[in-house]
């Protein structure tokens, strides 16, 4: 009896168990969501965009790659006004063997950042008209996700290539509008013109889509109309539609004026800055974006890096009543300080990043202007940035088109403009050794905070040509970023 | 003993010859672990007359022949022994002949025979893991079992090395074995499980040996078995052990502080001269600018330029310091173990029960490692039908871990070995050298803010690894309940319930006044990593025997698994005052995260094994596994093995050999899973949207492309295997072949990175490894008093790859292809240096297949550059007894295979990284008057020279002196008088000696061949105490 009833157990339990096991199996992960939980509201589906804005912006590829605003640090470590030193991060970029090698981390990292933003909007654009809700809100968002589209295809379009003039018609990098699904095959490479109107043309769709959108003040990462606009100008400017650049420049900037010279001495560091128009804001629990201050900031010392030393030369490109002249210092070392940079709060390793702002639209204004034979129009605007910088107009010295393109050097210097401004324009970078008349290094005593006078050995470019040896001249192939070795390998299509 | 034995052989022997009937009765042990020997032969010497001893190795056997004097006893795999006959009852301690062939070996769900079970399982008993001074048992396992590769790539204590069993299965799914621990999947910590609790450990290798743990089985099954009480009474064993240990190879060599000055000035000079100034004001600029760029002048004052424009050191410049951070970083590790355990048994309970404890300091400063375990094991035949057994074990540790894997740059490995010499360690007089002594007359520790960024300046972990914490504090409980019934004749139930829960305290501290984190005020991270998992299974077996000649014996279960891991973190900085380590005491948060995961499977599994006479062995076994990894529909997944094996040497023409003892030969052949994705990717069938947020809004984004139709990865094994043993055992052996087969492999597949997603899990692709593995055994020597037993170990496999979804994929630094192995390493080639120039040169191919060298580090090709898997890999053990002494020694060794050592690239730079230490090889760089060398030439500018490439490829084969042991066991004499059973005094030696090509690196370095700043591995040497009493 004992026995049966331990088999009758058995049985019993083997039963109970089989009945639940289907069950049993079914676990859900606790921090993912499937689709279709995103895409059941409007407010729900407004998540995509800001959690694609927040992969953009705080995702490490590697500590020297935090996200989408390192590409601006690329651009200027890859120009003429910046000298970086060897310490961990952008010197190979500097020294123009890390983009163009398509091995590289940073290589894959920008390109699969650009398009994994490129295919969230492509999938939030298929999904947003069937979602339940508030058309209002679909409608905005919608522009939300095309501008979001825009400024990838427009980064692709300003890193890829050189410019529309020499390169318009030359294969740059592929363009997709639907959402990738595992069947997807990649696509083959579409010219720099049409990079550009893909960029143009989800821009003005977007723009009235927009037009209704007030997005609250402390809110700047939010694209709303402005930033469209200033997307806009960008993308009429690059791609040589300079009749059009002017227009959505100045809508760009309504109601951004320029900063007054002491919020210019501020650090770069906070959003609400009057004139930004464009931004992402960082605190404690999230500033991985903040960590370019690493490098860009060299003189808090918190800072990990400080590598984005300016070249001594640059200094001499300001007058000594011009605002941006306080920035600088020569520190002990000997490295020419620009502290444009500094982190809002060092003890958080914390501050904002701009992304866009009136000084730029002025610029792009003043550029659009002069290029298509408006000098008069132009010198306004430029001279409208050097009033508020306390430089003195533009007179008409020089050629118009230059003035404007070293003070978009001057005004907009590590924001990420170095590179793609070569690229459009055909330009070149230019590295020169800081020595003295006598062709030696330049020695020069430095008064200190504390009152002594130190005779430093001030530190410029230590890279004064291209890693073949060659001097640096327009249109090198080292400028460019490259697409990276697995796009190449597993694209049959690309170079279609 | 013997002793005692000549007094019994003296008293009795006149008496024996009057008595008609003898009546000897007496019990067999095995003379090194103390337990009984059941079924060992008793057999009157000269006669066929004998018997054969109990399950509790008891015999009792009746000499009729008046004229008989001497029995002999005998054991598969012990030394036979002769004893007198005698009436009073005897103990008889037989002693190993090297490597038992005819042991029980544990198997899933039971155990087998060894020398008839039709799968592959290789067997390591407790004696070869006890004295050994690991702190984790996964580290003991290399060298002694064919088959297993062990890579001890961390010395830092309580780290587990990392075991592929039979090559690696799969390319981005898990390659680890499934670890059980007394019957059950293991979800603990391997360093929880004290060595010394340890009975055996088990490696099954093949489908029929390890199909029956299914979707978790394709990588090989490790089991470890407890102790249980065995013998009647009561029995207490303590062991004690001191030791030390330091650093096992030498660190790579660097330069001094005065060619460290002359070298640079050199990069300066060729940095100028690069930039166009002409050698004159190149020479001066480096000579005046020298002192800057490094920070510091070790020369003092009087030679402001110590470094003239000649490039050499000025008359009269020494250097007032010339310090040794990576010593500084080091001490002698000191090593503390103690055990203790009492184990027995009564009538109807068997127990063992232990505690230990263990120290072991790490050799680098603020690392080390403690536990406390206790263990109790106890099994209680409640009915005569009913046995019900419980083993309960804990262990808490302590471990303190600094970054050590890691390329950040207080990784405490590098920051010492990175540092150039010239820097102080403390505060010195700049113009004497002398200290700079505080108000207490102590040195002062320099944190160096004048040194260059590569030197980590404002930092002296020397200092502050002292005040640091970067400690793991691990909670481990196991518990493993069972009941078994005898429900019929052979028919027993057995249903067991077994829970894991282990909790990781991670709690990282850097201090608010002093090194990295000073400037934000010092930062501290807790975190709590909870795991938990259960195991229910019930399981009906049936063994039975019919006509004499068919013995079956049947195994059905069914088993649920689940397993739940949830954690917290947070972050904070800025502590508002000095002194405090945890968060309370810090004013910002920084980070909170957590989440709960779960895995689930449910099984039924099935075995049947039959044989015939004894000779011919049949086994199959069936496993249904249903995943919480897979979507429903796809979840389910079925495995299988079929086996067979033929005990040659019970056939009746070998039966009578007087040679040969053992001769068997097997095959097996089955399919095993893998569901193993990474714990990141358990949804992977799911179109997901991962959860973050911005600025205080939610968000969700896509990361990956999903697929539904994910399934297990399955591995198809194919074992053939003779096992021998000859010349009354004195050698034998095992010689196996496999052919691993993976396919549907759980692959990452690339995609065009422009589709936004550059990878999509799909089942593509398959691997084969085929190989071959060798084991002998050999007692070369055998006298009463002395002997020498030799075992060798010996493994080669070859990795392919045979299908892939694409021509190549190009990963890291390997690419796979069909036909390659996943472990061919695919980087450019070094081509030397150019002697005109100096500068780095790599091969290309050009369009028409001819080869030229370049410059550019980029446009050189990659190519095939060998593998990192050895030829050959295995052990080799020595033992040589003398009376009471015992001398053994293990070899490890590894031939063949490549490692790309990426550690030593940091002290090969050219001089962009000023003030890092530079290697002695530097010293040979390219100059104008040194053209033929493979170093190029020095500068400050960065560049790629040091990038992947063969330049850093080096020939990984090594041979390492793992583990010596010399042991003394007292004489009997002086045990009776104390009344104990036994004393051993030991000297043991990990790691005493390292045979390799590539000084600097240590050698054993991850199974695919590179190398991350890791915890060198050491070396020591301890001695201990066993009592037994």
């Amino acid at each position: 009896m004992k026995k049966n009833s331990r088999l009758l157990f058995a049985i019993i339990t083997t039963v109970a168990l089989t009945a639940c096991s289907k069950d049993f199996v079914n676990t859900r992960p606790t921090n993912a969501v499937p689709d279709d939980q995103v895409f059941n509201t409007i407010d729900n589906a407004e998540t995509a965009i800001n959690g694609t804005w927040a992969y953009m912006f705080d995702t490490y590829f590697t500590f020297a790659v935090p996200g989408y605003k390192s590409i601006h640090l690329t651009s200027d470590a890859m120009g003429s006004d910046v000298a970086l030193t060897t310490s961990y991060g952008f010197r190979d970029a500097y020294t123009f063997i890390e983009m163009v090698d398509n091995t590289k981390n940073r290589v894959s990292a920008y390109w699969t950042l650009l398009y994994k933003v490129i295919d969230n909007c492509n999938l939030f654009l298929s999904k947003i008209d069937n979602v339940p809700g508030d058309d209002a809100k679909r409608k905005y968002l919608k522009g939300q996700a095309l501008t979001l589209r825009a400024n990838s295809y427009l980064t692709l379009a300003s890193f890829y290539q050189f410019g529309v003039n020499t390169n318009g018609n030359t294969k740059t990098a592929p363009i997709y509008l639907e959402p990738s699904n595992p069947g997807t095959q990649g696509k083959s490479k579409s010219t720099l013109i049409q990079l550009y109107q893909q960029t143009i043309s989800d821009l003005e769709t977007a723009i009235p889509l927009l037009g209704q959108y007030d997005r609250p003040a402390t809110m700047k990462y939010k694209i709303d109309v402005h930033v469209a606009q200033g997307l806009l100008a960008r993308a009429y400017l690059y791609s040589g539609q300079y009749a059009k650049a002017t227009t959505p420049a100045v809508a760009a900037r309504d109601g951004y004026p320029l900063m007054g010279s002491d919020d210019y001495n501020k650090g770069f560091n906070d959003i609400s800055n009057q004139e930004w128009i464009w931004g992402q804001a960082q605190t404690p629990t999230q500033n991985v974006a903040a960590s370019n201050f690493n490098f860009l900031d060299v003189s808090t010392p918190v800072a990990y890096y400080k590598s984005f030393k300016a070249d001594p030369w640059f200094r001499g490109y300001f007058e000594s009543s011009d605002v941006r002249t306080r920035l600088f210092e020569v520190s002990h070392a000997g490295h020419m300080l620009y502290k444009k940079f500094r982190f809002r709060d060092p003890g958080a390793m914390v501050a904002d990043l701009v992304l866009m702002r009136s000084a730029e639209m002025y610029l792009i204004e003043a550029e659009a202007y002069a290029r298509s034979g408006n000098a008069g129009k132009a010198k306004d605007a430029l001279n409208a940035l050097r009033t508020a910088r306390n430089a003195s107009p533009y007179n008409g010295n020089g050629s118009v088109t230059d003035t404007i393109l070293l003070e978009r050097r001057k005004e907009l210097w590590g924001e990420g403009f170095s590179l793609s401004d070569i690229l459009r324009t055909g330009g070149t970078v230019v590295r020169k050794p800081f020595v003295n008349f006598q062709g030696k290094d330049s020695i020069i005593p430095v008064p200190f905070p504390d009152g002594t006078i130190d005779s430093v050995h001030v530190i410029g470019h230590r890279t004064l040509a291209l890693p073949d040896k060659s001097p640096f001249k327009p249109f090198s192939n080292y400028y460019l970023f490259s697409i990276p070795l697995s796009e190449l390998q597993n694209n049959p299509n690309i170079n279609n | 003993m013997l002793q005692r034995l000549l007094i019994i052989l003296l008293l009795l022997g006149p008496l024996a010859a009057y008595s008609q009937v003898r009546t000897v009765t007496g019990t067999i042990v095995s003379a090194k672990e103390k337990e009984p020997l059941p079924g060992a032969t008793i057999v009157v010497k000269g006669s066929t007359k004998g018997t054969v001893s109990g399950p509790d190795g008891s015999f009792r056997l009746e000499v009729t022949d008046p004229a008989a004097t001497t029995l002999v006893i005998s054991y598969i795999g012990m030394v036979p022994q002769e004893v007198p006959v005698s009436t009073t009852p005897l103990r008889i301690e037989l002693q190993a002949s090297g490597k038992n062939l005819d042991e029980y070996v544990v198997i899933a769900y039971g155990t087998a025979k060894k020398s008839s079970y039709t799968g592959s399982v290789s067997q390591i008993k407790s004696d070869e893991l006890v004295d050994r001074q690991v702190s984790s048992v996964s580290k003991a396992l290399q060298g002694l079992a064919a088959g297993v590769q062990s890579a001890s790539q961390s010395g830092q204590p309580g780290t587990d090395a990392s075991i592929r069993i039979r090559g690696v299965g799969s390319i981005n799914a898990s390659a680890d074995p499934l670890y059980v621990v007394d019957g059950v999947p293991y979800g603990g910590n391997l360093s929880a499980i004290n060595p010394f609790d340890i009975e055996s450990i088990s490696v099954l290798k093949d489908a029929a040996s390890s199909a029956l743990y299914g979707s978790r089985g394709a990588n090989g099954v490790i089991i470890i078995t407890t102790k249980k009480g065995k013998v009647k009474g009561s029995r207490i064993d303590a062991r004690v052990s001191q030791g030390f240990s330091k650093r096992a190879v030498k660190n790579y060599e660097t330069v001094g502080t005065d060619d460290y000055f002359q070298m640079y000035w050199r990069a300066m000079f060729n940095t100028q001269l690069a930039n166009n100034r002409d050698s004159l004001t190149a020479a001066r600029n480096a000579s005046a600018g020298l002192v800057d760029e490094l920070g510091i002048n070790p020369y003092g004052s009087k030679y402001p330029q110590p470094v003239g424009t000649d490039g050499k050191l000025v008359a009269g410049a020494v250097p007032l310091w010339n310090d040794d951070w990576d010593k500084a970083m080091q001490r002698t590790g000191h090593r503390t173990e103690a055990n203790l355990s009492i184990s027995g048994a009564t009538d109807n309970t068997r127990y063992f029960i232990s505690g230990g404890y263990l120290d072991d300091q790490g050799i680098y400063l603020g690392s080390g490692f403690k536990r406390y375990n206790v263990r109790s094991n106890i099994d209680i035949d409640a009915r005569k039908w009913l046995k019900v057994g419980l083993n309960l074990s804990a262990a808490h540790s302590d471990q303190q871990a600094p970054p050590s894997e890691d390329s950040r740059s207080d990784n405490y490995i590098n920051y010492g070995r990175l540092m150039g010499p010239m820097y102080p360690i403390y505060v010195r007089d700049p113009n004497t050298g002398a200290y700079k002594l505080d108000a207490n007359g102590k040195r002062v520790f320099d944190y160096g803010d004048y040194r260059p960024d590569p030197a980590n300046p404002r930092t002296n972990l020397v200092q502050t690894s002292g005040i640091d914490r970067h400690d793991t504090i691990r909670d481990d409980v196991s518990a493993r309940v069972y009941a078994e019934a005898t429900l019929w004749k052979g028919l027993k139930f057995k249903t067991s319930y077994s829970a894991d829960y282990s909790n990781r305290q991670a709690h990282d501290y850097t201090n608010p006044t002093l090194g990295f984190d000073a400037e934000v005020g010092g930062t501290v991270s807790k975190g709590s990593f909870k795991y938990f998992s259960w195991t229910f299974n019930n399981i009906l077996t049936y063994e039975t025997t019919f006509n004499e000649k068919h013995h079956l014996n049947l195994l059905a279960g069914q088993e649920a698994y689940k397993s739940t891991y949830s954690f917290e973190v947070g972050n904070k900085s800025g502590f508002s005052v000095p002194g405090l380590d945890e968060p309370a005491g810090a004013a910002l948060i920084s980070n909170f995260d957590g989440y709960r995961d779960s895995y689930a499977l449910t099984s039924y599994l099935g075995r049947a094994e039959y044989d015939y006479l004894g000779k011919y062995f049949f086994s199959a076994s069936l496993r249904g596994d249903r995943s919480s990894r897979f979507a429903p529909g796809k979840n389910l997944g079925t495995f299988w093995s079929l086996g067979a094996s033929w005990k040659a040497t019970e056939e009746d023409f070998l039966k009578n050999s007087s040679w040969l003892n053992l001769l068997t030969l097997r095959a097996s052949y089955g399919g095993q899973g893998n569901d193993n994705l990474g714990a990141t990717r358990y949804y992977n069938y799911l179109p997901l949207f991962v959860v973050n947020s911005n600025l205080g809004q939610g968000g969700t984004y896509r990361n990956a492309l999903y697929n539904p139709d994910l399934k297990w990865e399955t591995n198809l094994n194919l074992n053939a295997g003779v096992d021998f043993s000859m010349f009354d055992n004195r050698f034998g052996g095992t010689v196996e072949f496999f052919i691993r087969k993976s396919k549907d492999l759980l692959f990452s597949r690339p995609k065009p990175p422009s589709i936004g997603y550059p990878t999509i899990d799909e089942n593509i692709g398959a691997l084969k490894n085929t190989g071959v593995e060798l084991t002998l055994n050999a007692v070369p020597v055998r006298t009463k008093d002395f002997s020498w037993q030799v075992s060798l170990n010996m493994t080669h496999y070859k990795n392919k790859i045979t299908e892939l979804p694409q021509a190549e994929i190009i990963s890291g630094t390997k690419k796979l292809m069909v036909g390659r192995s996943i472990y061919d390493f695919y980087i450019r080639e070094w081509a030397g240096v150019d002697p005109k120039t100096g500068t780095a040169l790599w091969h290309y191919t050009n369009k028409d297949g001819s080869i030229s060298d370049t410059s550019n580090y980029s446009a050189a090709t990659q190519y095939y550059s060998g593998s990192s898997l050895p030829d050959v890999y295995g052990g080799l053990t020595n033992t040589f007894n003398y009376k009471g002494f015992s001398l053994s020694f293990l070899i490890v060794y590894s031939l063949g295979g490549k490692v790309l050592d990426n550690d030593y690239t940091f002290l090969m730079g050219t001089g962009s990284a000023g003030g890092r230490a530079w290697s002695k090889e530097m010293l040979n760089a390219w100059t104008p008057s040194n053209r033929n060398t493979d170093v190029p030439q020095l500068t400050t500018v960065t560049n790629n020279f040091t990038a992947n490439s063969t330049r850093f490829l080096y020939d990984a084969s090594y041979a390492r002196l793992k583990s010596v042991n010399l042991s003394y066991n007292l004489p009997k004499s002086l045990m009776e008088k104390a009344h104990l059973n036994n004393i051993t005094v030991y000297v043991q030696g990990e790691n005493l000696f390292t045979l390799y090509n590539h000084k600097g690196m240590d050698p054993e370095q991850t199974v695919g061949g590179t190398t991350y700043y890791r915890y060198p591995a050491v070396k020591s040497v301890s001695a201990g105490i066993n009592l037994s009493f």
